[in-house]
């Protein structure tokens, strides 16, 4: 993690580009790419009560565990393309950690994306709540 | 020709001897009636607002009626002998007589309720509960809002009434009147919506109620939807109950009412108990005032009802039939639009002379959702999501849709910016 931001390095490419984009509209074109460039998405088949983040205005489930090499794995997918999108960039960021450093881990990143300002209270909500449900998680795999 | 009582003189701050001739419609000059419309969005766009399906916007005069209320004469009705309580007293009755009149009936036949949803689940509770038992039964349909379902289920569950429902037909997007007079077998109570809040179809609830009535059966009409879009007209519809939320026509949240017919209403109990509804109280037990004030318990929404008055007397100054023909013009148009951008599918036929105009739709590869979102962005206010209708959305095989529903003070050129951002979100995201 760098000074006065909780994600971690390999993160900074993606969060600049976010940065870079011109307007919403072209934020919202790239989490639409970053969806299909999912490195660990969640197939609707195994989405059930137990794995869905409530609080979430599209249909959003978290499945957490760890790897063969004890890092952190987040696997996770929604209808709406938009929060799929937020969903590959936050695995990116997390998968591989340690799960302590997971769980230490602040939303900053979409601030610094540009994202947080295209989220209105509701909408933001449902990213924070997903959010912290990743978190939650990570602290149990500790 | 609207009647206005004595009571009325406070709700405009004047008094009015007879109401006037109908107002052509300038849709420009609507819309200066409503300080909203000139809104700019966080992100620079101009709002424009096409979710009135789910509340309308309100014109000035009944924001100042309300704040008229609370700034001068605010006080509890019913319950003092002082100017104010006398004042808030003629201004909520006099609010009765407006609206009771607007909808073609008197004011005794009217219950103020909190909306359209109370308005049900006191049928469901007041005049069901006491009617009806194990074998009864009670008809809806596909498209009813969860207002007039759940209620029904749970007195089905309570009281072991039968609930049947009448399919659509998802070709056309139209109730099956086939289906509707098997099911009316043995009916005792027979709940259809006016126009439903999804597809924007209106049924012909003139003839339902009298199929129903011809078996026996008492009717309600949900009018949440129907009311901002015609003149409702209760004694001559000849339904036993009407529902009716106020925010969809121009007046505030949380007020609507049951119009009842004085028959129906003498077959009622109590729904909520408690001040204002009783006679006289003992420690042994209470009894009830007659008629409608056997229903309005506690303190009444009295700024609302004061509200819904001026939405009433904005409105009464148009032709009901005007204000369809223009939200079915810019309706149709932009489904016609809408019909030729690759990949969107729309739900219902918005053309339709008597639709209300929502226009329910779906993009093959764009999720409700992010359209909506990408909607938003370009200022346009639309709804997804179930829309309070999930058995009709299963008939129709989908989990949600989006919605764009128009009212009175909506341009054709805002249907023009809609159509351009459409396209190009389309373009750009499919």
């Amino acid at each position: 993690m760098g000074i006065g931001r909780s994600w971690p390095e390999h993160l900074d490419p993606i969060v600049e580009e976010f940065s870079e984009c011109f307007d919403s509209m072209e934020r919202y074109e790239l989490l639409f790419e970053f969806a299909k460039r999912h490195p660990t998405p969640l197939p609707p088949d195994e989405w059930e009560d137990e794995n869905q983040v409530h609080g979430c205005q599209s249909r959003a489930h978290v499945v957490c565990s760890v790897d063969d090499t004890g890092g952190f794995l987040l696997r996770c997918g929604a209808d709406a393309q938009v929060v799929q999108g937020l969903m590959a960039v936050t695995a990116i960021a997390v998968n591989g950690m340690d799960p302590s450093a997971v769980a230490q881990m602040g939303p900053d990143y979409a601030d610094a994306m540009g994202i947080k300002t295209s989220l209105t209270p509701s909408r933001a909500n449902g990213f924070l709540n997903m959010f912290r449900r990743v978190r939650e998680e990570a602290g149990k795999l500790v | 020709m609207l009647v206005y009582s004595p009571h009325a003189a406070l709700i405009g701050g004047r008094s009015f001897d007879q109401c006037g001739d109908d107002l052509p419609l300038d849709i420009e000059a609507i819309r200066a009636d409503f300080p909203i419309l000139s809104r700019r969005l966080p992100n620079g766009k101009q709002l424009v607002y096409f979710d009135n399906a789910a509340t309308s916007q309100k014109p000035k005069c009944v924001i100042d009626a309300m704040s008229r209320y609370y700034e001068e004469y605010n006080s509890n009705a019913h319950r003092a002998i002082h100017t104010l309580a006398d004042e808030a007293t003629a201004a909520l009755e006099g609010a009765r007589d407006m609206i009771s009149s607007y909808f073609g009936t008197s004011s005794d036949q009217l219950i103020y309720t909190s909306g359209a949803t109370e308005a049900i689940n006191l049928v469901a509770y007041g005049w069901a509960r006491e009617k009806l038992g194990k074998g009864d039964v009670v008809v809806l349909t596909e498209m009813e809002h969860h207002a007039d379902i759940v209620p029904w289920q749970q007195l089905s569950i309570d009281k072991g009434v039968e609930v049947r429902f009448v399919p659509i037909d998802t070709e056309s997007f139209t109730l099956d009147m086939d289906a509707l007079e098997v099911a009316l077998d043995g009916a005792s109570l027979v709940c259809v919506v006016h126009t439903s809040n999804v597809l924007g179809v209106r049924n012909p609830i003139e003839k339902i109620i009298e199929m129903s009535q011809s078996v026996g059966a008492r009717v309600l009409i949900d009018c949440a939807q129907g009311a901002p879009h015609e003149r409702i007209d209760f004694d001559s519809l000849g339904a036993d109950f009407i529902a009716i939320s106020a925010h969809k026509m121009a007046g505030p949240t949380g007020i609507g009412c049951i119009l009842v017919k004085k028959d129906a209403m003498a077959e009622m109990g109590p729904f909520m108990t408690g001040g204002s509804m009783i006679k006289r109280v003992t420690m042994e037990k209470s009894t009830f005032q007659d008629g409608n004030a056997m229903f309005e318990t506690g303190t009444p929404r009295i700024a609302e009802a004061i509200g819904w008055g001026a939405a009433v007397e904005w409105l009464n100054q148009f032709d009901m039939g005007e204000i369809h023909d223009h939200i079915n013009d810019v309706a149709s148009w932009t489904a016609a639009q809408m019909r030729e951008i690759p990949g969107i599918k729309i739900y219902g036929e918005p053309e339709r002379e008597d639709s209300s105009g929502a226009i329910s739709f779906l993009h093959e590869s764009i999720q409700s959702l992010d359209l909506a979102l990408l909607l938003d962005e370009g200022g346009f206010a639309v709804r997804t999501g179930h829309h309070c209708a999930q058995p009709l959305m299963d008939a129709l095989g989908v989990p949600s849709t989006n919605r764009a529903s128009f009212w009175v003070y909506n341009t054709m050129g805002e249907a023009e910016a809609f159509i351009d951002h459409l396209r190009y979100i389309v373009e750009r995201f499919s």
